[in-house]
């Protein structure tokens, strides 16, 4: 049984111009001590997902779901009170902005305590040390120093070591990322992607890491999903994936990247851009930028299609599963 | 337009009179850009290089060393000679959503830098303003649209385009891309070659995105703590890289083919205060291969095998 069990999840708002649908027909599984890689472009509801299953998303925001499980607890009937036991001790969040994510009103050590003390992960009086072998072992030098400092005191890098020591203190079974090295330099970003995988392995946490970066999926990743307008469009191992997709947009992507062009010939480009709230097509919402498009796209919504692991939601899969 | 050794030092703190310190953003930068080439700068958060793009579009003065154009010098230059200049060199910046003035048409956007300069009448101008919207992928009949209406690479579009109003001779990118998406990323950068074909354009591209580089450049300088540490043809540059640091970003990189990923220790630590930079090699403390020369004694920069190199070890690493 996996760990986290989401089908056909839907996420809607309600705005001035009707109902949207920023996520619909979902579905994600993550199975105990794996990595799994959620990727997309912006707009194209990969945050959002991750969002309902942390119980964040409020009022407009309706979530539905066929079935949405954490180790056979029910997320969707779960009371706030059940909630907030279970979020920042079994699932834990890492946010893209450390910057803005953390309270520049407390101390880095004061922050991450509040969710040992909230949990009562470990007796109070051993709180300071616990946030002290945590900062220890995300890699910060002389963490006892460092446990009055304010997040300003602190570079980028730092701070979203203090996120990742604040997301694990409570030993969770898996941890979404969600773009976590997008504000960073590469070298640091390099040292962050390292050290999540480091204490996935150590601990045997599930990680579900989001991203816009192809290449941090290659590098991290054994699953895929890559996700379109709010559809999830293909779902893949990762070295298929990049071997052959079987989705156009999919096909598309990889070519557009600068790294897979030939010298300084023209890149490959996506025609158009990501359908918004108002100008949603009818059929594929891939069919008005897919070059393999015809009428059967613009009638009818293609079903997620294949073995399960290899889906792709497309009526001309680009490669067999 | 030349550069050599560009300086660009900032006080800062202290009182009124008295500076508590000096911030050496850009120390001793020396470049040549011809028509019709790329000259990517690349580096890290706080190394220097849009202080240096700044510099390059004329719109700070160097503290010391001298910025050529087509020959003429400007670091010293009178205002009005400098303003003359600068309608040769123009910018693009990283951001189209805080780059654009949210309150004018792209119609308005694009005739200003015209009016500024007293180019053409009315009519000329909008005629101008037309053809360079058609001449960068965006339609006509936008012309009385505003920036809100526009995606971030129409956005990114309407930014170059406005950049080129003026047929300046350089283009300044700051960032050019790393805000959009994978796809429209790609749409930008192949206008940027194509418009670069056509008019000859010398671009000053700043990045911190090797792939991007890789993609576009024909010279590259990587800088770290506001100094070279590198400076190559691309090919040789991305083939055989003879710093540590170009290493380090180069391995660093995540990439999606498996044969070109190396399979290395990420190089450790952050970027020394720009306040107080260690007294030898800026990078010593980061370096997998600093011994006590490094620390003692900044490395010239100098050719070695077709690169400049600032690296006491570069002809070991090699």
């Amino acid at each position: 049984m996996p760990l986290l069990e989401i089908r056909n999840l839907s996420v809607e708002f309600a705005t001035g111009q009707g109902r949207f649908r920023a996520v619909s027909g979902v579905d994600i599984s993550v199975d105990a001590g794996e990595v799994l890689c959620v990727v997309g472009e912006s707009g194209s509801g990969k945050s959002v997902s991750m969002l309902a299953v942390m119980g964040l998303i409020a009022y407009p925001g309706v979530v539905r779901a066929d079935v949405m499980r954490f180790d056979g607890t029910d997320l969707l009937g779960l009371s706030d009170r059940a909630r907030r036991k279970l979020i920042g001790r079994d699932i834990a969040m890492v946010f893209q902005e450390p910057m803005s994510s953390l309270n520049p009103c407390f101390p880095v050590g004061w922050q991450i305590g509040e969710s040992l003390r909230t949990h009562h992960a470990v007796p109070r009086r051993q709180v300071r040390d616990r946030v002290i072998e945590l900062l220890a072992q995300v890699g910060i030098p002389d963490p006892a120093s460092r446990l009055r400092a304010f997040p300003h005191q602190l570079s980028g890098g730092m701070n979203q070591r203090v996120m990742i020591a604040m997301a694990i203190s409570c030993n969770p079974r898996l941890l979404i990322a969600d773009e976590p090295t997008t504000a960073l330099d590469v070298t640091i970003q390099k040292q962050i992607l390292d050290l999540l995988l480091d204490l996935q392995r150590e601990r045997g946490m599930a990680l579900a890491l989001i991203t816009h970066d192809m290449g941090v999926v290659a590098e991290t990743a054994r699953r895929v999903q890559v996700m379109y307008a709010g559809e999830m469009v293909e779902e893949a191992a990762t070295e298929a994936l990049f071997a052959a997709p079987r989705h156009p947009y999919t096909e598309a992507l990889l070519a557009a990247l600068p790294e897979r062009a030939m010298g300084r010939a023209r890149l490959p480009t996506i025609p158009g851009m990501v359908p918004g709230i108002a100008d949603r097509p009818t059929g594929c919402l891939f069919n008005p930028r897919c070059a393999y498009a015809d009428a059967r796209c613009v009638a009818q919504a293609p079903p997620l299609d294949g073995p399960p692991g290899r889906r792709a939601r497309c009526f001309y899969p680009r490669a067999p599963a | 337009m030349e550069g050599r050794d560009l300086r660009r030092h900032y006080a800062v703190g202290g009182g009124v009179l008295v500076a508590r310190g000096v911030v050496k953003a850009v120390d001793g930068v020396s470049f040549s850009l011809a028509p019709g080439r790329t000259l990517a700068i690349v580096g890290e958060s706080g190394c220097g290089k849009s202080t240096l793009a700044r510099m390059a579009a004329l719109m700070e003065r160097p503290t010391a060393g001298e910025l050529a154009i087509e020959g003429t010098a400007t670091a010293a230059a009178i205002e009005p000679v400098r303003r003359r200049l600068r309608l040769n060199v123009q910018m693009v910046f990283q951001n189209p959503y805080g780059s654009l003035n949210p309150r004018r048409t792209v119609g308005a956007t694009l005739t200003e830098p015209l009016a500024i300069n007293g180019r053409g009448d009315g009519a000329a101008r909008i005629a101008a303003a037309r053809a360079m919207m058609d001449r960068v992928g965006l339609r006509q009949d936008r012309f009385d649209s505003y920036p809100h209406m526009f995606s971030g690479g129409q956005r990114q579009r309407i930014a170059i385009a406005r950049a080129l109003m003026l047929n300046p001779r350089v283009v300044v990118a700051d960032e050019p891309v790393s805000a959009l998406d994978v796809s429209i990323q790609a749409q930008v950068l192949n206008l940027m070659m194509d418009l670069q074909d056509e008019l000859r354009l010398a671009y000053l591209f700043i990045s911190h995105d090797l792939s991007v580089v890789r993609h576009i450049a024909h010279d590259v300088m990587v800088m770290y703590c506001g100094r070279p540490a590198e400076q190559a043809p691309k090919e040789s540059l991305f083939a055989n890289p003879r710093h540590p640091y170009t290493r380090a970003l180069l391995a660093a990189t995540p990439s999606v083919d498996a044969a070109r990923r190396q399979a290395t220790v990420a190089v450790r630590g952050e970027l020394p205060s720009p306040l107080n930079p260690p007294s030898g090699c800026a990078f010593a403390s980061r370096c997998p291969h600093a011994t006590d020369i490094c620390r003692a004694e900044r490395p010239a920069f100098r050719p070695v095998d077709g690169h400049l190199v600032a690296c006491h070890h570069a002809e070991a690493i090699g």
